[in-house]
């Protein structure tokens, strides 16, 4: 292996790692707007790793990805939620379905069983990215453990947004990216969704007084 | 014939699609759809005739991507036969539409009406095309849920809606049913092709072959209403607009009898174990012994009419079954006779019963109700109505010389040549079910005096009744064409049962048409003319000729006639609505009979005068009859699931990170099985 693929496949990996480093430091965070920040921030590496990807590569579109992450993911996505939580006026997340230091040891754990189930599947990959799957999957375990374990709707939300997150990695590091009109449409969709439960926590909070979806229990008959 | 093909199945097509293009134009919508289905009613007949008389049956088919599946059609004499009943209940049904829809128009879209009206006859045609199992179930799941939908027509109405619900859920049953026969059969052969069906490579194993009766026996049965499966028809055929019910009542249960022939005579070939013969005879006499009895309690006329749906199931079934029955013991011609006579009533209860539901039509047309009680006096308002009603009423009383006597004296005779059969059970047995036959006769004559005379004779009971006026003239004649259709099977066997014979040739192995009809057609006579025969014609030249005879006698004999007009004799009170008949007080003598299996509450409510007790201020009285399938048999299995459903709930929390936990769980467990 020459020493520049050497050296791009670690740096890859290294920008991987930071992005699931993010993740912990959601997991961790119990105010709203830092959690934001923090999201942010991963699709920032994450822009970033898509673009290494592109360099490294020569795959154009991957840019073009990572343009779009950085457009959406980066700026209009946080400013849509920032925008939710300063209307809702709710700063912090008090009542947890699981602790945080009980949530972190889960994240731990799932990280494990990530790593645990890509095993046999990286040697057979012969990508510069191929490391990262485990790391994307791991991604997408830990986005759905928090919107598991979170009660505020914003926070979910976030959580819905780290998944894509891992889901964008993973497609990057398995296949060096989807057709650039899927990554279209999954961006799409992801910025529907984040209007979509802007205007759903805005009426949760007239219904019940609340962003917490645990009171949607009262909608059982 | 493939050009008459293309052509029914194009106008179909047209007229579901046509009225879509033409929004905001009522009247050329309703004109577009009904019309094509109307073309489409007039080539379907030639087709079905072309199709009985064409030497080899038309085939086709599309392959598809789909595995298994293939777009195959088949018109053999069989399915000409289904297609030529339902071509004619439609052609009536859709030219009736044409007036009738007026009564939705601002309630409900009429645009999808008429053009789901044409999917319904579309996919109807088609089930009984279909050369094979998974494009039948495509089919027969199409005209399920388009029946379902036409049945919800007013879904505004709460009872609309459950009875569509009931009539989903018994019609899925069934459905699932005949998946599990369509599978029996394709495990064997290995394919979903009619053909493999028909000639397996070796033959089905004998326990299969018995399972695959019953599923089939339950999974059309529910369809076509057997008892116990019949509990949908008086839910759902009244809360249908009239035409579609008289087409649901009048071919598309049928499609079930053709099914139930297709499964046993074509795919079943072979001996059958007598047994399953005696079920479907056992089962089509108490089908129709209990479907009169539960319609002459009912006073809600497309209720009474849907239980006779039942009854007329049963007959058609007696007659299959007695077929079946001759076919184990090789008897072949009883066999066709059998089962001659079981298709010739299928097509007499498709004309007089679809006759019956279009007439019940234009009386709640007229005043806006279904229930007998506040009829009276509509034969004067509607003469029109009434004469093709009382067609209608005498043929399914098995009357000569209609049709429904023509049928049902043949299933009759079928029955009793049970004589000829070896074993000493079943000479008692096929007896037994004639007499239950016999019994059912006499109810459906009472039930239809019944009908008849409290719906048109004497004065209106309602003021509804009493500002009653005759329907508009397309749905006369859409009337007139099923009344019509009921005089000429009638009284021209010599038609029909030629016709007929070409179906059951095939089926059973020999042709019998020639020795059913004897003198040139005139007479006829179940395959031995010396055991018994009868001629329509003459009987009915005969009740003409004796009434005219009376009359010229009286002429003769008597003083010259005189026309005397005078209030009817009233023990001089003056003659109110309230001394008449009712149709609770006319059933009442037959309730007492049949006590036992009625079960009926009856609570009278008397309030006197406080002064003094011997005048009543108020009276009201409240009957009815316990509804025993539903209460032993439904209730018990409703409950039981709905205890599991309760159960269920504990994992249904409605908490929404519950629910994600699920989601979580079970994708780290498949990606650890996975891997």
């Amino acid at each position: 292996m020459p020493v520049s693929t050497y050296l791009g496949s670690q740096l890859v990996d290294l920008c991987s790692v930071l992005l699931l480093l993010c993740c912990f430091a959601i997991v961790a965070q119990r105010r709203l707007s830092a959690c934001v920040d923090l999201f942010a921030l991963q699709s920032a590496f994450l822009a970033a790793t898509a673009a290494l990807v592109a360099f490294l590569t020569g795959h154009r579109h991957i840019y073009f990805a990572a343009a779009l992450t950085i457009v959406i993911k980066v700026i209009v996505l946080p400013r849509i939620l920032r925008k939710v939580i300063e209307r809702l006026n709710v700063s912090r997340e008090l009542g947890m379905n699981v602790n945080i230091p009980a949530g972190l040891l889960i994240c731990g754990v799932l990280v494990i069983v990530a790593f645990f189930i890509t095993q046999p599947i990286i040697p057979l990959g012969y990508l510069l990215t191929r490391d990262s799957l485990a790391i994307a999957l791991a991604i997408i375990l830990i986005g759905f453990f928090t919107m598991i374990a979170r009660q505020k709707a914003i926070t979910q939300m976030v959580g819905f947004l780290v998944m894509e997150n891992g889901v964008f990695l993973g497609a990057t590091a398995a296949a060096y990216g989807m057709p650039l009109i899927v990554e279209l449409g999954v961006f799409f969709d992801v910025l529907v969704a984040g209007l979509i439960v802007g205007i759903y926590t805005h009426r949760l909070q007239d219904a019940f007084d609340s962003v917490d979806t645990s009171t949607l229990t009262v909608l059982k008959e | 014939m493939s050009t008459l093909l293309t052509i029914l199945l194009a106008s179909y097509l047209l007229g579901g699609l046509l009225p879509l293009c033409v929004p905001g134009r009522p009247h050329l919508q309703n004109l577009l759809a009904h019309g094509c289905a109307a073309g489409a009613g007039v080539v379907g007949i030639a087709l079905g005739l072309a199709g009985l008389l064409a030497a080899d049956p038309l085939t086709g088919s599309f392959s598809s991507n789909i595995p298994y599946l293939t777009f195959a059609f088949r018109l053999d004499p069989l399915a000409a036969f289904f297609v030529l009943t339902i071509s004619l209940v439609g052609l009536a049904a859709s030219i009736y539409a044409l007036g009738y829809v007026g009564e939705f128009s601002g309630r409900v879209s009429l645009t999808l009406l008429g053009s789901l009206l044409n999917g319904f006859l579309l996919s109807m045609t088609l089930v009984v095309l279909a050369d094979n199992g998974f494009f039948f179930l495509i089919l027969w799941e199409a005209m399920s849920l388009l029946s379902y939908v036409l049945v919800v027509t007013e879904h505004e109405k709460p009872g609309v809606r459950e009875a569509g619900l009931f009539y989903l859920i018994m019609t899925h049953v069934g459905t699932a049913f005949i998946i599990l026969t369509f599978l029996i059969f394709f495990q064997e052969t290995g394919s979903f092709s009619f053909d493999s069906f028909r000639h397996p490579d070796q033959r089905l194993p004998e326990g299969l072959r018995s399972i695959a009766f019953f599923t089939a026996l339950i999974g059309f049965g529910a369809k076509a209403g057997i008892v116990p499966l019949h509990v949908w028809l008086p839910y759902a055929h009244p809360a249908a607009p009239s035409h579609v019910s008289a087409l649901m009542s009048g071919v598309m249960i049928k499609t079930a009898i053709y099914a139930l022939i297709r499964v046993y005579f074509d795919f079943l070939d072979g001996e059958f174990p007598w047994w399953w013969g005696f079920t479907v005879l056992v089962i089509g006499a108490v089908s129709a012994l209990l479907g009169v009895m539960y319609a002459l309690m009912e006073h809600d006329l497309k209720s009474l009419l849907a239980y006779h749906s039942v009854e007329n199931i049963g007959i058609i079934l007696l007659g299959i079954g007695a077929g079946m029955i001759f076919h184990t013991y090789g008897l072949h011609e009883l066999a066709a006779l059998g089962l001659l006579a079981g298709l010739y009533h299928t097509i007499n209860h498709a004309a007089f019963k679809a006759l019956l539901f279009l007439g019940a039509g234009a009386l709640q047309f007229a005043t806006h109700t279904r229930n007998i009680e506040e009829y009276g006096g509509l034969l004067r308002r509607m003469p029109w109505t009434g004469a093709f009603f009382l067609i209608g009423a005498v043929s399914i009383a098995a009357l000569p010389p209609t049709n429904g006597f023509v049928s049902e004296w043949l299933v009759f005779q079928s029955l009793f040549l049970s004589f000829q059969l070896p074993t000493l059970f079943l000479k008692l047995i096929l007896p037994i079910a004639a007499a239950m036959l016999a019994l059912t006769g006499a109810l459906a004559l009472a039930c239809f005096a019944k009908a008849f005379g409290m719906s048109f004779l004497a004065q209106p009971r309602s003021s509804h009744a009493r500002h009653a006026t005759e329907v508009p003239v397309s749905m006369r004649i859409g009337m007139g064409l099923l009344a019509g259709a009921c005089v000429v099977l009638g009284l021209a066997p010599m038609l029909v049962v030629p016709l007929l014979d070409r179906i059951t040739g095939p089926l059973t192995g020999v042709a019998i048409s020639s020795k059913v009809l004897a003198l040139d057609g005139w007479v006829v006579a179940p395959v031995t003319v010396e055991f018994s025969s009868i001629s329509t014609p003459v009987l009915a030249a005969l009740l003409v000729g004796a009434g005219a005879l009376g009359l010229l006698f009286a002429r003769m004999m008597g003083k010259p006639l005189r026309a005397r007009y005078y209030k009817t004799w009233g023990c001089g009170l003056n003659l109110t609505p309230r001394m008449e008949y009712t149709a609770t007080g006319f059933a009442q003598p037959i309730k007492q009979v049949f006590e036992t299996i009625y079960q009926p509450t009856v609570k009278l409510e008397t309030e006197f005068l406080e002064q003094s007790k011997y005048f009543i201020k108020h009276q009201r009285f409240e009957f009815h009859i316990e509804p025993l399938f539903e209460k032993y048999l439904y209730t018990p299995v409703v409950t039981f699931l709905l205890a599991i459903a309760d159960r269920l709930r504990i994992i249904q929390a409605g908490s929404l990170h519950l629910y994600l936990t699920y989601i979580f769980v079970t994708l780290v467990l498949l990606l650890l099985w996975a891997g």
